[in-house]
């Protein structure tokens, strides 16, 4: 009996140290949405990916004509740590946080349906959890 | 005794190193980017799926569409609240809880707040038994009763609930029950466009329509990630067979450089796209995404 309750007691307290990193995630996430406020409505789902210095992270999203949407791009505590482009699907580029000291969100208007490609990389960090956040306006 | 102290010294000693390379003096910022740095693929230059993420709108840009297209409210074409229960299988609950969450957002658009307190008390139960309680908790309930009636309010709970719940499911590594609500979510909402569209042949319904073509592609990917399991394998089956008919639909795309407002932190696009798409394809359409919800709802 000692030796299960022994057993369990170093699978618990393991768990819970390898565990930080996703819990770090999910501060992030917290933090980020700080971003997607009135008027805007989070689409209900975080995106996220951990990258290294020299990864980058492809999101492929939807954007239908007529609406507003609202990036958050954020990584680690502090704004401005993760840089994010914009690309349509024939990969020119329509937007980069990097012209804009970093800015952690950017609104963008859409005149007609198009799917957008996100790329975020870490601005300097070794490593770091990319979290992405998208909000519409009603 | 020396048995027990064989097997405790190298449990002790394992502990010991996962301490101490999760402590350190570092910051806690700094200690988290090395535990990440051992998590990471370092041979994959983009991460996610197949190097993807792929992003799946929101059910109630549609249901929005639907309703500014002066369209009248149907409740029959919503899954019975009733029915909750009936969802047996964590893949039923998961398929379900993103359909209710369509339908909640629906009545709520239409302020039918007698329905929408339905979904409400729908979703609750599915989230509830999927363990989802750090999102559908007390606090929620009483804050949705609390804002009962006040449309803009209630979609606001209502997303953050769905976003802390798609959180909760990526931290504890339920990448599929995720993609499984997301995926309900929208054939609820393809749904929907395709019931308005027999009843009022709205242009702006029908291309919305049409947009999903995009959006079913990712929904594919995202979904192909899972499909080792049978349930999920059906699913992707007649999603592929739904593309079939998308793969009808015509797209163009004309690129225009966007038009930027630094002071107002906005871009604008100005690129411009068309969609054909004929009465035979939406009808071919309509039956199937009616086959494959009629599956998830029975």
């Amino acid at each position: 009996m000692r030796k299960y309750v022994t057993i369990l007691a170093f699978l618990a307290f393991n768990f819970a140290f390898i565990n930080r990193s996703a819990a770090q995630c999910d501060t992030i996430a917290t933090v980020c949405a700080k971003h997607i406020i009135s008027p805007y409505i989070s689409d209900g789902q975080q995106y996220r990916a951990l990258l290294l210095a020299d990864q980058t992270a492809e999101f492929h999203a939807t954007f239908f004509g007529g609406g507003t949407y609202r990036i958050a791009a954020c990584t680690g505590l502090n704004d401005g740590n993760l840089l994010f482009s914009v690309f349509d699907e024939q990969r020119n580029l329509l937007f980069s946080n990097k012209d804009f000291k970093n800015a952690p969100y950017w609104d963008f208007s859409v005149t007609s349906t198009m799917g957008i490609i996100l790329e975020a990389t870490l601005a300097g960090a070794h490593s770091g959890c990319a979290v992405v956040l998208i909000g519409f306006k009603p | 005794m020396k048995k027990q102290s064989f097997y405790l010294i190298p449990l002790f000693l394992i502990s010991c190193c996962i301490v101490i390379s999760s402590c350190g003096g570092n910051s806690d910022e700094e200690n988290a980017e090395k535990r990440m740095e051992n998590m990471i693929d370092s041979s994959n230059v983009t991460v996610g799926v197949g190097g993807k993420i792929f992003i799946i709108p929101s059910p109630i840009q549609t249901a929005m569409l639907i309703q500014k297209s002066g369209a009248k409210y149907d409740k029959g074409m919503l899954n019975s609240p009733g029915k909750v229960n009936s969802y047996s299988t964590k893949f039923q609950k998961c398929l379900n809880l993103g359909i209710y969450g369509a339908d909640l957002g629906y009545a709520t658009l239409y302020d039918q707040t007698q329905d929408a307190l339905l979904y409400f008390k729908a979703t609750n139960t599915l989230a509830t038994d999927l363990g989802l309680t750090n999102a559908f908790d007390n606090t929620l309930v009483e804050r949705f009763q609390k804002n009962i009636g006040k449309k803009d309010s209630i979609l606001v709970l209502v997303s953050s609930a769905y976003r802390a719940s798609n959180d909760f499911l990526k931290n504890n590594e339920r990448n599929e029950e995720a993609a499984l609500i997301i995926a309900g979510g929208w054939i609820e909402t393809l749904q929907f466009a395709i019931n308005i569209m027999n009843t009022n042949g709205n242009n702006e319904v029908k291309r919305r329509i049409a947009d999903q073509k995009s959006t079913l592609s990712n929904l594919i990917s995202l979904i192909s990630t899972y499909q080792g399991n049978e349930e999920y394998a059906e699913l992707l089956a007649k999603l592929n067979d739904l593309e079939t008919e998308y793969d009808k639909v015509e797209y163009k795309y004309v690129y225009e450089q966007p038009v930027v407002d630094e002071v107002k932190k906005n871009t604008t696009f100005k690129s411009k796209s068309e969609v054909k798409i004929t009465p035979e394809n939406i009808k071919a359409i309509g039956e199937k995404i009616a086959a494959i919800r009629n599956l998830i709802v029975a």
